[in-house]
């Protein structure tokens, strides 16, 4: 099912938690809202399920316009961040609540509930209580109960935050399999970037209830859209080198670093800008036109990283590791492309 | 023996005293409802009835209608509870999950209210069983007890604690508030209902004040009131009135060795009367 | 973004009909109850003291004044009532929580049988206090009761526990001890259970032990536990009547001597049908329950705020 966000708006007592939202999912994508906490993500969320409603703004599933509907009637499956099983219900019933509330009759209940535990591998725990299953587990669970209703969309509210390390890698493959297989239109919350970056077909990033950009998680990190998504994404975080713009120059803020870089090309003159330049962006160039000082240099795997200091700019690098640069060393460096943007220093808008 | 011993010794021989005297009344009930008068009037004391017989509780029954007290207190007792832990659940799960204009504001009301003493509103509640023509009659002990401001607080703080996403889940399951409530909230509430419906039953059973203003007749006397009006009757056979007030006692104690935990969580959360 | 309330209203306005008359649908059994034999009477007592001349029978009155409440407090039974109330309060409240401070303390010892001595000191919570009333009674037999033999033993003559004037209130308040003193260890039971052991860890590295620890560090910590328990039984003594009835047959002392307020109540409504008396009265024992109810509720404010 295709959903359409038409200038969904919410406001609190005082506070606007989404603005003007406006987005297309298209059917069977997995889409990921992604965001720092307090973004408005969650908001929009429990809009898109009915629990708020909304101030302004239309919400439509394929034709149907769903925006005044209570939750029960718009067919969706939630599921929390803490998963929200009934405690004192087994597995079955739980799966098979949403069924009961259907007037499903009984044997098509635990049929469907069956089919739907053995997709998410939760077969053989029918019989317990939530209390009796691990966190996984549980997820697993709360996925089945969401699922077997045949949702036209499916809700995550940060499924995995609740979960250690190991189990959310193993529990990311997961719900893309399950999602891939049920081919339901799926929308992910989260505030994990290499989540939401592994996962989706699409990611929405969002900041203070304002789209930041709407694109393909490559495109998200190679193009950003301002200096937000690129400081959002990337780890190590991008490395921003705040200046100006003298002659056709890169000039630090104190005035003493200074380069020439063909993307400098058609910039006005003195407008206040920041370089940003991701890590692995940086190659050792003895015709390059960045001279840097090294600051400081550890072992990375395989390759080096090392700290630099260009003017009153301090940025990493990764430098292979059988160039044997040492502290105090002065490097010349030349930039890649692609990694290397730059943004307006005031208003973070993408110049390059 | 080391200090540590001694002192141990010391803390069982004192709680084991202080629980001695804790219990002598109910010791001097329980064996003077087997006792003959004779065996009660003696002194020095006798500390157990020579035979065991159920000849005071057969008496105690033929002298006063204590079979139909014990029937009144159940009714009583099975109204007033169920009807209150229905109104409190419904309640309760107004007051924490559904939304209305001022729901705050009269919930400190309510709560302002629980500090008047029953005592202070007898003088009215009187005058209203007299003009609802139920004074004397068995409904009269009911009605004044279908609500409770007390329980339905407790009730409240259980259903705060429950996360809101179980809600929403339920109810994009589908689910009305009225299926979650009972579907959902009261199978979770177990503990918390479980104590309320002990103590709600306790202090109707244990109810003697109101009983004494409202029910005159002895066909619709409890049994706690029901056990004051018969002291004048058996003033002279106190073996009977002990054997009585037996019955009257006895049903709690059992309760109590059951459901110590629930009931002794109950007291502690903020006391016994509603 | 121009009207901050907007939104709030409109989430209101778009529910259902059913959706906004259900909260009250939940609420309704509830509220029949309260406002008929609560709220009402709050209302109705309040305006029953002031009615000066007011006849059960026509539901007539004189006159709105204080007659009422002088003619309560100039009856010599009404002062001897709050005279004997006070000094019944001002003895069972100390005493019980002095003796539930110590048991408390034992019974949070870790002990053997710990459930057995829960049983024994909580017994009397859930047993009705006029019947267990019948056993004291005969307990406190000048002749045969078993108070009067255990004290024989240490040279004491037989005692007219409830036969004479003067004997009639210890009596009654080693009943009424009796009959609170589980209520109270369970309070102080659980304030102790909240302390935290670190303190008793860091008193035994000191060196501290047993009753200096009891009265350094158990006493002090359990300091809001033991107020609270001093005011929520002063509360309930203030209504002392269920334990005063069993043992003097129905009368208030052996020489309707001991008369409490509540006794004080009963007699004004039922035996001389002055209900504006009754209602005076009653208004008079809110005043010291409000009192002490708003003391309990700034302490509770202090303590949570730490």
């Amino acid at each position: 099912m295709r959903v359409i966000l038409d200038h969904v708006t919410k406001r609190f007592s005082d506070v606007t938690a989404v603005s003007e939202f406006s987005a297309t999912l298209e059917d069977g994508e997995l889409i990921s809202l992604l965001g720092p906490s307090g973004c408005g993500k969650s908001t929009l969320l429990n809009m898109l399920s009915g629990i708020l409603p909304v101030s302004g703004g239309k919400i439509y599933f394929d034709d149907q316009d769903v925006t005044a509907l209570p939750p029960e009637k718009r067919g969706i499956g939630l599921v929390f961040q803490n998963y929200a099983l009934y405690p004192h219900m087994t597995v079955m019933s739980n799966i098979c609540f949403p069924l009961e509330t259907q007037r499903v009759p009984k044997a098509e209940r635990i049929e469907r509930a069956n089919e739907i535990a053995k997709l998410v591998h939760v077969d053989m725990l029918m019989n317990r209580k939530p209390a009796e299953l691990s966190g996984g587990q549980q997820q697993r669970v709360a996925i089945a109960r969401a699922l077997v209703k045949n949702p036209r969309l499916l809700l995550l509210d940060e499924p995995l935050s609740n979960l250690d390390a190991r189990l959310r890698l193993e529990m990311r493959e997961e719900i893309r399999r399950i999602q891939q297989r049920t081919g339901v239109t799926t929308i992910f919350v989260t505030h994990d970037q290499e989540e939401a970056l592994s996962i989706s077909d699409r990611i929405v990033l969002m900041r203070a209830g304002v789209v930041q950009q709407n694109d393909l998680p490559q495109r998200l990190y190679n193009e950003p859209a301002n200096q937000f998504v690129a400081d959002f994404l990337g780890n190590p975080p991008i490395n921003n080198l705040p200046g100006k713009i003298a002659d056709g120059e890169f000039v630090t803020a104190d005035g003493k670093g200074r380069c020439v870089l063909p993307m400098l090309a058609g910039v006005e003159n003195g407008r206040a800008v920041n370089l940003s330049v991701r890590s692995e962006s940086f190659v050792l160039d003895p015709n390059g036109p960045i001279s840097c000082e090294v600051t400081r240099v550890y072992q990375m795997g395989k390759e080096e990283m090392a700290y630099l200091r260009l003017g009153d700019c301090d940025f990493r690098a990764y430098i292979d590791s059988d160039k044997g640069l040492k502290k105090g060393d002065t490097v010349r460096l030349s930039l890649k492309k692609r990694g290397t943007f730059l943004f307006d220093l005031e208003t973070g808008e993408r110049i390059r | 023996m080391s200090r540590q011993k001694i002192s141990k010794f010391l803390i069982y021989a004192f709680l084991t005293l202080g629980g001695i005297v804790m219990l002598l009344p109910f010791f001097v009930m329980f064996t003077s409802a087997f006792k003959t008068t004779q065996e009660i009037n003696r002194f020095p004391p006798q500390w157990f009835p020579s035979h065991v017989s159920l000849d005071n509780f057969k008496s105690a029954f033929a002298m006063a209608p204590f079979a139909k007290y014990f029937v009144n207190s159940v009714v009583v007792m099975v109204c007033s509870v169920s009807i209150t832990t229905f109104t409190t659940i419904l309640a309760a799960f107004a007051f924490s999950r559904l939304r209305f204009p001022g729901r705050s504001l009269i919930f400190s009301l309510l709560l302002s209210l629980m500090m008047i003493p029953f005592e202070m509103l007898i003088i009215t509640n009187y005058s209203t069983i007299v003009d609802l023509k139920l004074w004397d009659t068995i409904p009269a002990l009911i009605l004044p007890f279908t609500s409770s401001i007390f329980y339905t607080y407790i009730l409240k703080n259980f259903f705060d604690s429950v996360s809101d996403s179980l809600y929403w889940s339920a109810r994009i399951d589908g689910s009305s508030n009225w299926r979650y409530l009972w579907k959902v909230m009261v199978p979770m509430a177990r503990p918390s209902l479980t104590t309320i419906i002990l103590l709600n039953a306790l202090a109707s059973w244990n109810s003697f004040m109101w009983p004494m203003y409202v029910i005159s007749s002895d066909k619709n006397r409890t049994l706690p009131w029901g056990l004051q009006v018969f002291t004048t009757e058996a003033g002279s056979h106190p073996e009977l009135l002990m054997a009585a007030s037996t019955v009257v006692v006895l049903p709690c104690i059992v309760l109590f060795l059951f459901a110590r935990k629930y009931i002794v969580g109950g007291v502690a959360r903020g006391g016994l009367k509603g | 973004m121009k009207k901050s309330k907007q939104p709030v209203e409109r989430e209101l306005g778009e529910r259902s009909f059913f959706s906004r008359i259900e909260p009250y649908l939940y609420l309704l059994p509830f509220f029949i109850g309260i406002t008929v034999f609560t709220l009402y009477p709050v209302i109705n007592v309040v305006l029953m003291s002031f009615k000066e001349g007011y006849s059960h029978l026509s539901r007539s009155f004189d006159q709105w004044g204080f007659a009422n409440y002088q003619a309560v407090l100039s009856d010599p039974k009404f002062t001897q009532a709050i005279g004997n109330t006070l000094k019944y309060v001002l003895l069972v409240v100390p005493i019980s929580t002095c003796i539930s401070v110590v048991i408390a303390y034992l019974l949070n010892q870790k002990l053997r049988f710990s459930a057995l001595f829960q049983t024994a000191y909580f017994l009397p919570m859930v047993t009705s206090v006029t019947a267990v009333g019948l056993a004291w009674k005969l307990m406190y037999n000048k002749n045969f009761g078993i108070i009067n033999y255990i004290l024989s033993f240490i040279g004491i003559d037989r005692i007219p526990w409830l036969e004479n004037a003067a004997w009639s209130i210890p009596a009654l308040v080693i009943f009424g001890v009796w009959n609170i003193m589980p209520f109270t260890i369970i309070l102080l039971l659980s304030g102790l259970q909240n302390i935290d052991p670190q303190y008793y860890t860091a008193a035994r590295v000191d060196g501290s032990r047993g009753l200096r620890i009891f009265f350094r560090i158990t006493v002090p910590l359990l300091a809001p536990t033991i107020f609270l328990v001093c005011i929520t039984n002063t509360i309930s003594s203030f209504k002392v009547f269920s334990e005063l009835y069993p043992l003097f047959n129905g009368k208030p002392g052996p020489f309707n001597n001991l008369y409490t307020v509540v006794y004080y109540i009963r007699y004004a409504m039922m035996e001389n049908r002055k209900y504006g008396i009754a209602a005076a009265a009653a208004l008079v024992l809110f005043l010291f329950i409000f009192v002490f109810t708003m003391v309990q509720l700034l302490l509770q404010k202090k303590t949570k705020k730490r």
